[in-house]
């Protein structure tokens, strides 16, 4: 059979009517020419002549916009897409500003390991053709002990990430004198991903660096780079605390692309359930990398890299003589085997990879032509970064997104114009989160005594210093607080996680040699490793004989069962005290500050396959009490009383609408499904929903399980932060109500499924048969007429 | 309501969080202080008079400790200085016996030859005390404990902050003090006292003296010299089994910090007694451990006063230096010691340097007597059967000796048979050739 080229490829495709049928979109996106600028007059001859030699006779005008700024003194945050050339925006300043003054330093902050060490060898090459004494270091947890002296005097930029800067360079800024007396400037790339709890920690990360540099009497130009989000400019404000001049008009040219919005098919109307997402994204790769068209495919774990990797291989095994045609590309692939994947991809001798999100961000690849991503990223801004890795330079490329199973993907690929549109993704942060605010002015004042007067978040330093000054960790001199306990402060928290405690799973099967397998952080451990829990980890069972919360270890054996468990947890939310209020169809909307109390009550054993409950079991553990910030909303017994509906149907339908409300709050908050966290109650934590032995029950206290509601309270439905002291994701959820609304309506109402699936209201057997029908008439009843 | 009263609430009763969870570990860590304290007591059966007790008053700092508010143009400081006198016994020794160390033997230690030209006079002994050991911006070194001789007397000097404002001052003084010396002396202060002040200096904004001076650091020669025959290399252990020096109610090291956070917090002079204490005896050990040092190197060839394996470890530490003509000396001695380890340890370098110098018959006397000791010894027969094939191309000679110890190969490990078998093939082949 003749090949295809991917245009042939497509026009096949467009014609089939199968394929047609389940393509939710297919939009085309013209290429454009780009718009250049010469190199403004100030820039070095030499670094030009080196640019020039590699190809680079011109500027992108976003490149010479940035550029000009950064030489007027102004802090940026560039927007633009994936290989637009952003990394000159910053290798140009500063390779220009080291040349005219040897001693200048500069810190290149990465999100990541991987990305760090891919922009070394990029700055590298410049420096080598340069033939300037320029020193780039990395330095991250693998620097070895005696390159480190050498790296922080020498270093001219210095290559790490925001963890290594927290807990490795601003408490012993004295030894990197040399570094903070001539640091001009500071480059942050992929700033989005400094969100959330993450994000609430670097921009305190950031207030300690510029203290640290004010000390040494600088003030570095900040110069970012983002993916697409709906607020760049603010949520770079946010971070620096600065005011950022916004450039995001890319002028690099861009070649035509095909974007495919792809929902597999309904196998199962009743139950509503789709063929699994891999099998398009199997057929698909089969039949363009047979084609020999390049394409790579994202999977969102790697478990599903080594499954389609394994489809692929067998169905290319006899085809082709070159095992390595298709492959897989993930972390945990060693450092060697990487480089050689990424060669071959560039001189096409591999013609299919199978990635995580680790190729994502901007490991040279050359150019693809066809990228699948099986499950959306989570992210639209990943989204496009992903599929910008199809067709940087060639002629015409394609992006797939497959949607599995889950309200997420199926709102995006049921809803083009939402994915298309401008973006809707907010970055947020909460620096002042107390608990966050605090950590970071303890490491603070480790690293420099605090003075009356200072300035630091924007609580009243003063007053949280007079706490820590109590708490005995400050002790207080003439008007200076100074660091008075033995311990670093810095260890104390990690950037990334929201609690620093795991517990230890022991597997205990040989009585001889108990062995740790593995770690569950502090609030997973109390669903997941409950006594009489089953563990899974790797294809194995293993049953929890004991979980020992004071020692933080989970002793486990081995077992072979046909059951996995699940925990039985109630939730139940108590607001304090409410900050805002509107009132819309005579629903009442509110955010504030609330008392969440989690407790994990029992387990059920389910079978595999059929998923019958075949069992309960007690759990004794105690109950986690924490104050954070929620959204919430409140329908009046009045309204609802007149959908004619019955009081179980009324709360079948609360739990199917909250199950897919939770899910498109994560989404539109760019947030893990575990940062945000739901209840439905009412608002004086008298009663709750809470999931009984066979349906969801309705009590007015853990322990008397009551099944009738009374009339004097109304529901409410919380969404709220799962971090104590909470991250700022309510206010923005209380803004977007009615986009909410509209999504989660949207995506329970084009569900293909009859009464209910994971897709839209949750699993059948867990929200009741009548809660897709009940869901739709609240929120029909929400949104008015 | 209050910021605190909002941060108790969110850290809550059951709360989750670091800070909330780090008492329970901190409570832990009094524990074990409290009852490593009472072991400690219980054994030495020694209560110190001074230990310091929550019902008692406050005693003044000047009458806990002997000494006195300096006060200085950059501000005012604590300070608390001592004199032992040319006679007073500290451990095995008089205060004389250890005022004259020789320099050029510190030299040898060093591998500094500027000190050969220095006098003991300029040396400046230094030990801190500190608010932690995990180093970074936050540790705060509060006392500074300087020794020097004057004559044959010993003079200690410490410099005490009293809170975190009489830094700056105590850094000047001591800036000054340096200022009127040549060489510092410390133990462990390359990798930690000097870093440390070096930081504070930065910190200050004030010029930092003490990181281009000269530098002895004891404990690199100490760990290589004594570390074979101690549990640990730390000042206190070398002090009580080398010096004679024996401390009755010593504060462990890891209760400092926290006895200058209860001064900051009572003011009670009592916290800091034993610590000036335990500082001052720091300075002193290690005037007496140089001069044991440097007699060391000095009379390496009088064995009757030394403990053998020690020399031994000092002979192979001047080799490595590149000093191969003391350490020929040393070993030369060491091979007619009666301990057998010593004597076989000393066999082997020394015969490398013979056979680097190609004093072969001195060289293959030393193997002989190694081979005829142990059958086993890998080293003396490979350097025996490299000898008979090289030098006096004894194929045969060389062939039967690895033979024997192939026979015998119970007791060789498996890198060593695979590297014998080699060798003796090839002798095979090579003394096949010959035959030819
Ligand atoms: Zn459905």
């Amino acid at each position: 059979m003749a090949r295809v080229s991917l245009s042939e490829w497509l026009a096949r495709a467009e014609n089939d009517r199968r394929f047609r049928e389940n393509a939710t979109a297919i939009r085309y996106i013209d290429a454009s020419d780009g718009s250049f600028a010469p190199y403004p007059q100030w820039v070095n001859p030499l670094l030009q002549e080196v640019l020039t030699d590699r190809g680079i006779t011109k500027l992108y005008s976003h490149q010479a916009r940035a550029i000009e700024f950064v030489h007027q003194g102004r802090d940026i945050v560039l927007v633009t897409p994936t290989a637009s050339g952003k990394t000159l925006c910053y290798n140009i300043p500063v390779l220009q500003r080291i040349i005219e003054e040897p001693e200048t330093r500069a810190i290149y902050l990465f999100p990541t390991k991987a990305l760090a060490n891919d922009q070394m060898t990029e700055v590298h090459g410049l420096i080598r053709e340069l033939k300037a004494n320029i020193k780039t270091f990395t330095y991250d947890g693998d620097t070895p002990d005696d390159a480190r002296q050498a790296i922080r005097k020498q270093g001219n930029v210095v290559v790490t990430n925001p963890d290594m800067l927290h807990a490795g360079i601003l408490p012993h800024h004295t030894k990197w004198q040399k570094l903070f007396s001539n640091l001009k400037y500071v480059v942050v790339d992929e700033l989005h991903t400094y969100r959330g709890v993450f994000g609430s920690h670097v921009t305190n990360v950031f207030r300690r660096l510029k203290r640290i540099c004010r000390f040494y009497g600088q003030d570095p130009i900040f110069i970012c780079c983002s993916a697409t989000v709906a607020n760049p400019k603010e949520h770079a404000e946010n971070l620096l605390e600065k005011d950022i001049v916004l450039i995001d008009e890319s002028g690099a040219p861009r070649s035509a692309k095909t974007f495919i919005l792809y929902n597999p098919p309904v196998v199962n109307r009743e139950l509503g359930i789709r063929q699994s997402a891999m099998t398009p994204a199997r057929n698909m790769m089969n039949d363009l990398i047979g084609n020999r068209i390049q394409t790579i495919a994202f999977t969102t774990s790697r478990l599903n890299v080594e499954v389609l990797t394994k489809y692929l291989k067998d169905m290319f095994r006899g085809r082709i003589p070159d095992d390595h045609y298709v492959t897989g590309y993930r972390g945990g692939y060693l450092p060697n085997l990487r480089r050689e994947i990424e060669k071959g991809l560039r001189e096409k001798s591999i013609m299919g990879v199978v990635s995580t999100n680790a190729l994502e961000l901007g490991i040279d690849i050359g150019d693809l032509e066809a990228c699948i991503m099986v499950g959306y990223p989570g992210t639209i801004a990943s989204t496009w970064q992903q599929a910008g890795r199809a067709g940087r330079r060639t002629g015409e490329s394609l992006a797939v997104l497959i949607a599995k199973s889950n309200p997420m993907d199926q709102f995006i690929v049921e809803n083009p114009d939402y994915f298309f549109a401008r973006s809707p993704e907010y970055c947020r942060v909460n620096p002042d989160n107390l608990l966050i605010l605090l950590h970071h002015i303890k490491s603070a004042a480790f690293e420099l005594p605090f003075e009356e007067g200072e300035m630091f978040g924007k609580e009243d330093l003063m007053e949280l210093l007079a706490y820590l000054e109590e708490k005995g960790v400050l002790h207080r001199v003439d008007q200076r607080w100074h660091w008075a306990a033995e311990n670093y402060p810095a260890d104390e928290v990690s950037l990334r996680t929201i609690s620093t405690e795991n517990v230890v799973v022991v597997d205990t099967t040989d009585t001889g040699s108990h062995r740790v397998i593995a770690e569950v952080d502090w609030e997973s451990a109390f669903t997941t490793l409950h006594d009489g829990a089953i563990y899974m980890m790797e294809s194995q069972q293993y049953h929890v004989d004991l979980l020992d919360l004071e020692r933080k270890k989970a002793y486990v054996k081995k077992v072979d069962v046909d059951y996995y468990t699940d925990a039985m947890n109630y939730t139940n939310v108590k607001v304090i005290d409410d900050f805002d209020k509107k009132i819309k169809n005579d629903i009442i909307i509110e955010h504030g500050e609330v008392q969440v109390t989690r407790k994990v009550v029992g387990y059920k054993k389910i079978k595999f396959y059929t998923s019958e409950n075949v069992g309960y079991g007690d759990v004794d553990l105690p109950q986690r009490d924490m104050h954070t910030t929620s959204y919430w909303f409140t329908l009046p017994w009045d309204l609802l009383n007149a959908l004619q509906l019955t009081r179980l149907d009324i709360v079948d339908g609360l739990a199917g609408l909250t199950y897919c409300l939770h899910h498109i709050s994560a989404m539109l908050l760019m947030s893990d499904i575990r940062d945000v966290d739901w209840c439905i109650g009412d608002k004086s934590g008298e009663w709750y929903v809470r999931p009984g032995n066979n349906r969801r029950v309705i009590t007015t206290s853990p322990t008397k399980p009551v099944s009738v509601m009374d009339n004097a309270y109304d529901p409410t439905v919380f969404i709220f932060d799962a971090y104590p002291g909470g991250i700022g994701f309510s206010e923005n959820l209380f803004d977007r109500h009615d986009e909410l609304i509209k999504a989660v309506r949207s995506v329970i109402a084009s569900c293909p499924c009859e009464h209910g699936c994971p897709m839209c209201v949750g699993p059948l057997l867990e929200v009741g048969p009548s809660a897709k029908h009940s869901a739709l008439k609240i929120l029909d009843m929400m949104m008015g007429p | 309501m209050s910021l605190k009263d909002r941060l108790s609430r969110l850290v809550g009763d059951a709360a989750t969080t670091g800070e909330a969870k780090a008492d329970p570990r901190q409570a832990t860590m009094r524990e074990l202080r409290d009852r490593i304290d009472t072991l400690m007591r219980r054994r030495e059966r020694i209560i110190p008079p001074n230990t310091p007790r929550a019902s008692r008053d406050a005693v003044p700092l000047g009458v806990a400790v002997a000494g006195e508010e300096v006060r200085t143009p950059h501000g005012k400081f604590f300070m608390s200085r001592t004199i032992l006198n040319a006679d007073d016994v500290y451990g095995y020794r008089r205060v004389r016996d250890f005022a004259c160390p020789s320099m050029p033997a510190a030299a040898f230690l060093t591998g500094h030859q500027a000190f050969t030209d220095m006098s003991i006079k300029d040396g400046l002994f230094l030990d801190t005390e500190t608010t932690g050991l995990s180093g970074g911006t936050g540790t705060f070194p509060f006392l500074i404990g300087l020794g020097w001789f004057e004559e044959d007397s010993f003079i200690t000097c410490q410099l005490f902050a009293r809170d975190f404002s009489e830094e700056g001052a105590v850094l000047r003084y001591l800036s000054e003090m340096a200022s009127g010396k040549e060489f510092l002396v410390t133990f462990n202060g390359k990798a930690y006292d000097i870093n440390l002040l070096t930081t504070r200096f930065i910190l200050n904004r004030s010029h930092d003296m003490l990181a281009g001076m000269p530098h002895i650091d004891l404990l690199h020669p100490s760990r290589r010299i004594f570390a074979h025959r101690l549990e640990n290399a730390r000042l206190s252990t070398i002090e009580s089994h080398i010096l004679g020096v024996r401390r009755e109610g010593d504060v462990p090291g890891f209760e400092i910090p926290q006895r200058y956070f209860d001064w900051l917090r009572q003011n009670d002079g009592m916290f800091l007694k034993d610590v000036f204490e335990h500082n001052r005896l720091d300075i002193i050990s290690m005037a007496s451990l140089l001069k044991y040092l440097t007699d060391l190197v000095e009379n390496s060839i009088e064995m009757e006063n030394y403990h053998h394996g020690d020399l031994l470890k000092l002979a192979l530490f001047l080799h490595e230096r590149g000093d191969v003509e003391r350490s020929l000396r040393m070993f030369e001695s060491l091979i007619m010691s009666p301990l057998p380890d010593v004597a076989t340890g000393a066999r082997r370098p020394l015969s490398i340097i013979y056979k680097k110098m190609r004093r072969w018959d001195d060289a293959v006397k030393l193997w002989l007597t190694l081979a005829h000791a142990d059958q086993h010894d890998i080293f003396a027969i490979e350097e025996l059967a490299k000898f008979y094939e090289h030098q006096t191309r004894e194929l045969e000679k060389a062939v039967e000796i690895v033979r024997g110890l192939l026979e015998n190969r119970g007791h060789l490990n498996e890198i060593h048979c695979t590297s014998l078998e080699y060798r003796y093939k090839r002798l095979l082949y090579k003394a096949s050739l010959k035959e030819k």
